[in-house]
């Protein structure tokens, strides 16, 4: 897959990286006279969220001479295959059962783990059908509780092999996925094995190709970064576990609506190790309408949010300083979110009040910015093999809004219910949730006209103006996917 | 393939004939600049008096001799000085094209390099200015070149090609240095990349070479005595500086207005870089890296040395890192999806001609120097009974060129430039002295002011406290004549003749 081949990347250039954004930040900070101090605060709580990234990036992607994992290729333990299903259609769910039956290996079983009549779907019954059809075991909740993570303990003590694949209902194994991840386990210490998310819609629409483009980042080079620090964690699906680590760790996770995550870290903090697969096993489904993309989003901003707040990885025993760094790097990334929306805001404060943090010409900053942000910008492409994609930039930056409402949530504590991402597209257009995007763009508009009349185009006012038209540039593409009509056909 | 190669060879021609047009039609019939009148009384004697005057100043011989020659070939004149600076711009633009098509394989990278370069108000401006900058260009880009192929192909020619061109280099401008030390940079961090098996010890010893090659001339400055003058009285560059640079570089010298707003939208830069580097697993040859650097470092290292040690920052110095600067820019372009690259591509030629054009046609082009215009009114106006006053004093190298009126010449602070030493510096205190010593005895006194060194204005106000200022006038920006009245009665000497 191309997305997953990384380059190497020279240990000078990294290092390159952390040098150029501390000395930005030691500017920012110590040379550049301040302007207004709320807005330096500002500015200062968002820099050190921006070294604090590229900090966690480098020591992610860091080329480090590793063991390589222990694979023992005749290793065939008796494995039990959960297809976890929520009322999806039943074509979706019979596909998966079909390809996780017909997989290479001598010793499994398929379970279909049936959570629609929790869930009151109206179609739940359609899994048990599949089941018969294709004989494999149907295990039926009839007490809710714990979302998806519910619905795998429900099924563990059902099941009494040594080992468990969790696929979801859309994620169709391929033939050898059990021959390519087992042999892991012959490694005694080793507790999962993740291989990675793989959508095959991503050419439907706009938001498919969105959020399949943010995964190849995640799954390229930070997830083989974080395999050389122990640090790889369950990604909910088209994953491998020891039944004794994970009944070891209380079972999957009810804590959290990011149950794979914490589970994934309950069980590092037990000394397990992890195995990241980089080979793509595995072909699912992105969300294909805006709604569901926007409730996966904030479901994992959430169970991140959450992990940070109140499972700090920091202070967990059993873990390693690389794996409380990369646990803390992950979770945080949802900060961003506050982070967007402070430095979005910077401009409008000049726009309308003249207000600037620094009071440093534009081009000194310009001098210090644009090396590090150049060499930024060129390590994340080399890593990714130049496949981090504006629009995954536009998702990311457009999602902001979602991590904020994430981050309140979980700071007032509010309850949310785990979600299942769509595998149907849900019909009409969701311009509501990108409301305080095109919100922005109104009051940029008003603000430019604004500052222009106040002072005319100075310096300040055309560097806010290209500022904000970066804003502007990266949440178009996100507006227009919410606004996307849905096509007829998913793709195949 | 052949018509395509004939298409090139058109493109070419279109080019160098444009380049050719202009050089001859209207940047060559422009006023004498200061740094030209310096070529011209420079070249303008024995060898051995050109290095002597040459050590004096911040430069470095072999374009001076070269010009003495061409002149001595060709005729004294200023259009004529002006044709070699001509050439070197046309051999850069053809250059630039193989440099660019060699180093990605792509016709089409040289050609729209080529084209900028062609367009480039900046080129343009030093296509036809009596001094080395565009033969500098020439020799920064024929240098890139060899050290593409002596990286790719490792033959001793070469690198003798190289090690030639590199002495010439240094014997053209004290700052093709930077262009060796990017190349050196280069080849240390790509060593792996290139063919060349042993690149850092060949470039280092190859460079050694060149270096030494320096030592004579370095010996003969210091031997003369000369080290000290040969620093040109710069300040020290601001951020503003480092990037007004680039903008020059691309789109000339234009207005400070027009300036700050290219620069202050250096923000869209970020997202233009990036739109460059997501290119679905499209790889970034390894070439870039070096036009990168080539491009980047001699202005760092100028820039970061001008403020830590001593001010020695001027744009046409880092004209280096213009090819290479020109060509990452065509080849950045083939990063976007066809239709972007082309609608951006075609929007930078058109804002670039048009710069140019302003360039031309606006009086308040910063760089203009038209004393060509002033010294006429000069010549017009004044009587033989005034004199002519000169601040800052260097600018009566062309301001002579065109003098034909019968009054004295003289400059403020007062300079005896036929003797050796560096021009006398500013005294306040020396000033009422040297004002009665100049106009005490003439009837009207024009003073011309250029080339402020910092205390034009202390004169002028001088003037305009003692004397009584009749008229003014602006012919380029920081060129203004003013016409004061001295005495109302006739010099005696001057009355005593008339009888």
């Amino acid at each position: 897959m191309e997305f997953l081949r990384t380059r190497e990347t020279g240990k000078v250039l990294l290092a390159l990286n952390v040098i150029l954004s501390i000395v930005y930040f030691l500017c920012v900070v110590f040379l550049f006279p301040i302007g207004n101090l709320p807005l330096f605060i500002f500015l200062v709580v968002s820099e050190i969220f921006h070294v604090w990234q590229v900090v966690t990036f480098i020591h992610t992607t860091w080329p480090r001479r590793v063991k390589h994992h222990r694979f023992q290729r005749n290793y065939k333990p008796r494995v039990a295959v959960y297809i976890t299903v929520c009322g999806e259609p039943a074509e979706i769910v019979e596909e998966t059962v079909r390809a996780a039956k017909a997989m290479d290996y001598p010793n499994f079983s398929v379970y279909i783990l049936n959570d629609g009549k929790v869930a009151n779907r109206p179609n739940w019954r359609e899994a048990r059908e599949i089941a018969q059809a294709h004989e494999v075991m149907c295990i039926t909740r009839t007490k809710p509780g714990g979302a998806k993570a519910g619905n795998i303990n429900h099924a563990l003590p059902l099941t009494d092999e040594d080992f468990v694949v969790v696929f979801d209902a859309d994620h169709v194994p391929s033939e050898d996925f059990l021959n390519k991840t087992m042999g892991y386990f012959a490694d005694n210490e080793v507790a999962f094995v993740q291989s990675p998310q793989f959508y095959k819609n991503a050419e439907v629409n706009q938001v498919a190709g969105g959020s399949w483009e943010q995964q190849t980042l995640f799954f390229g080079p930070l997830l083989k970064g974080k395999d050389t620090v122990n640090s790889t964690f369950m990604c909910g699906t088209n994953m491998v576990i020891r039944r004794t680590a994970l009944v070891e760790a209380g079972g999957m996770s009810e804590k959290s609506i990011a149950e794979d995550f914490l589970t994934s870290l309950l069980i590092h903090s037990n000394k397990w190790k992890s195995v990241y697969v980089s080979e793509v096993l595995a072909k699912g489904l992105a969300p294909e309408d805006f709604l569901s993309y926007y409730k996966q989003q904030f479901r994992w901003a959430r169970g991140s949010l959450e992990l940070l707040f109140s499972f700090n990885p920091l202070f967990r025993k059993g873990l390693t300083w690389a794996q409380r760094m990369q646990y803390l790097g992950s979770a945080s990334y949802y900060l961003s979110g506050f982070v967007v929306l402070l430095n979005a805001s910077l401009p409008l404060m000049y726009f309308f009040f003249a207000l600037k943090p620094l009071t440093i010409n534009t081009m000194t900053l310009a001098l210090v910015f644009l090396p590090y942000i150049f060499v930024i910008l060129y390590t994340l492409q080399l890593t990714s093999n130049f496949t981090y994609t504006f629009r995954a930039l536009s998702f990311s930056l457009g999602s902001s809004t979602i991590y904020m409402k994430a981050l309140w949530h979980t700071i007032i504590r509010k309850k949310n219910s785990f979600a299942v991402t769509s595998k149907k597209r849900l019909t009409g257009t969701y311009g509501r949730l990108v409301t305080p995007h095109i919100f922005y763009i109104v009051i940029v508009v008003v603000g430019v006209v604004w500052g222009v009349l106040r002072e005319g185009w100075s310096a300040s006012m055309l560097s806010n103006i290209a500022w904000t038209f970066i804003y502007i540039a990266a949440f178009v593409p996100f507006i227009a996917a919410a606004f996307e009509r849905a096509k007829p056909a998913r793709a195949k | 393939m052949l018509y395509r190669r004939l298409a090139v060879y058109l493109a070419l021609g279109a080019m160098v004939a444009f380049a050719i047009f202009f050089g001859l039609n209207v940047f060559g019939l422009s006023s004498l600049r200061l740094d030209e009148a310096q070529s011209l009384f420079q070249t303008n004697r024995d060898v051995s008096g050109i290095l002597y005057l040459v050590a004096q100043d911040v430069h470095v011989p072999f374009y001076h001799v070269l010009l003495h020659y061409w002149l001595l070939l060709f005729g004294q004149d200023i259009f004529t000085a002006r044709l070699l600076s001509l050439m070197f711009f046309v051999g850069t633009i053809l250059m630039t094209y193989v440099l660019g098509a060699y180093a990605f394989g792509r016709r089409s990278i040289g050609l729209f390099a080529a084209l900028l370069v062609t367009i480039s108000p900046f080129m343009n401006w030093y296509g036809s200015e009596a001094r080395m900058y565009t033969m500098l260009a020439f020799m920064a880009s024929l240098h890139l070149f060899l050290f593409l192929k002596s990286m790719r192909e490792p033959a001793p020619k070469y690198w003798i090609l190289w090690t030639i061109i590199a002495i010439l280099g240094l014997y053209t401008h004290y700052f093709f240095v930077f262009v060796l030390f990017a190349e050196l940079v280069a080849a240390v961090l790509l060593r792996k990349q290139f063919k060349h098996p042993r690149p850092i010890r060949s470039i280092i010893i190859a460079g050694a070479v060149a270096g030494a090659s320096l030592v004579p001339w370095v010996l003969y400055v210091f031997g003369l005595g000369f080290a000290s003058n040969t620093q040109p009285a710069l300040t020290q560059p601001s951020a503003g500086d480092l990037f007004d640079t680039y903008a020059q570089f691309i789109f000339g010298f234009q207005t400070s207005a027009v300036n700050t707003a290219i620069i202050s939208l250096w923000p869209i830069a970020v997202l233009l870089g990036f739109f460059a580097l997501q290119r679905g697993g499209k790889k970034v040859p390894v070439e870039t890296a070096v036009f990168v650097l080539v491009a980047t470092l001699p202005v760092i290292m100028a820039f970061i040395i001008s403020v830590t040690i001593r001010p020695f920052y001027l744009s046409r110095y880092l004209i280096v890192s213009l090819p290479a600067l020109l060509i990452f820019i065509a080849w950045l372009l083939t990063r976007y999806r066809r239709w972007v690259g082309v609608t951006i591509g075609s929007l930078l030629v058109v804002i670039i001609a048009a710069l140019f054009v302003v360039q031309v046609v606006n009086p308040n082009t910063p760089v203009k120097e038209d004393y060509k215009v002033a010294v006429q009114y000069l010549n017009e106006n004044v009587g033989v009974s005034d004199v002519v006053v000169l601040a800052a004093p260097f600018t009566v190298y062309p301001v002579e060129y065109y003098y034909e009126a019968d009054a004295k010449l003289t400059t403020q602070p007062v300079w005896d430039r036929f003797s050796s030493g560096a021009i006398p510096a500013y005294d306040e205190s020396k000033v009422e002295a040297e004002t009665k010593e100049n106009v005490g005895a003439y009837q009207k006194a024009w003073l011309v002011l250029s080339y402020d060194q910092g205390y034009n204005e202390k004169i002028k106000q001088y003037y305009d406290n003692h004397f009584e200022k009749l008229s003014e006038e602006r012919f380029s920006p920081g060129l203004v004549v003013y016409e004061y009245k001295i005495r109302y009665d006739r010099p005696l000497t001057l009355y005593n003749q008339s009888q």
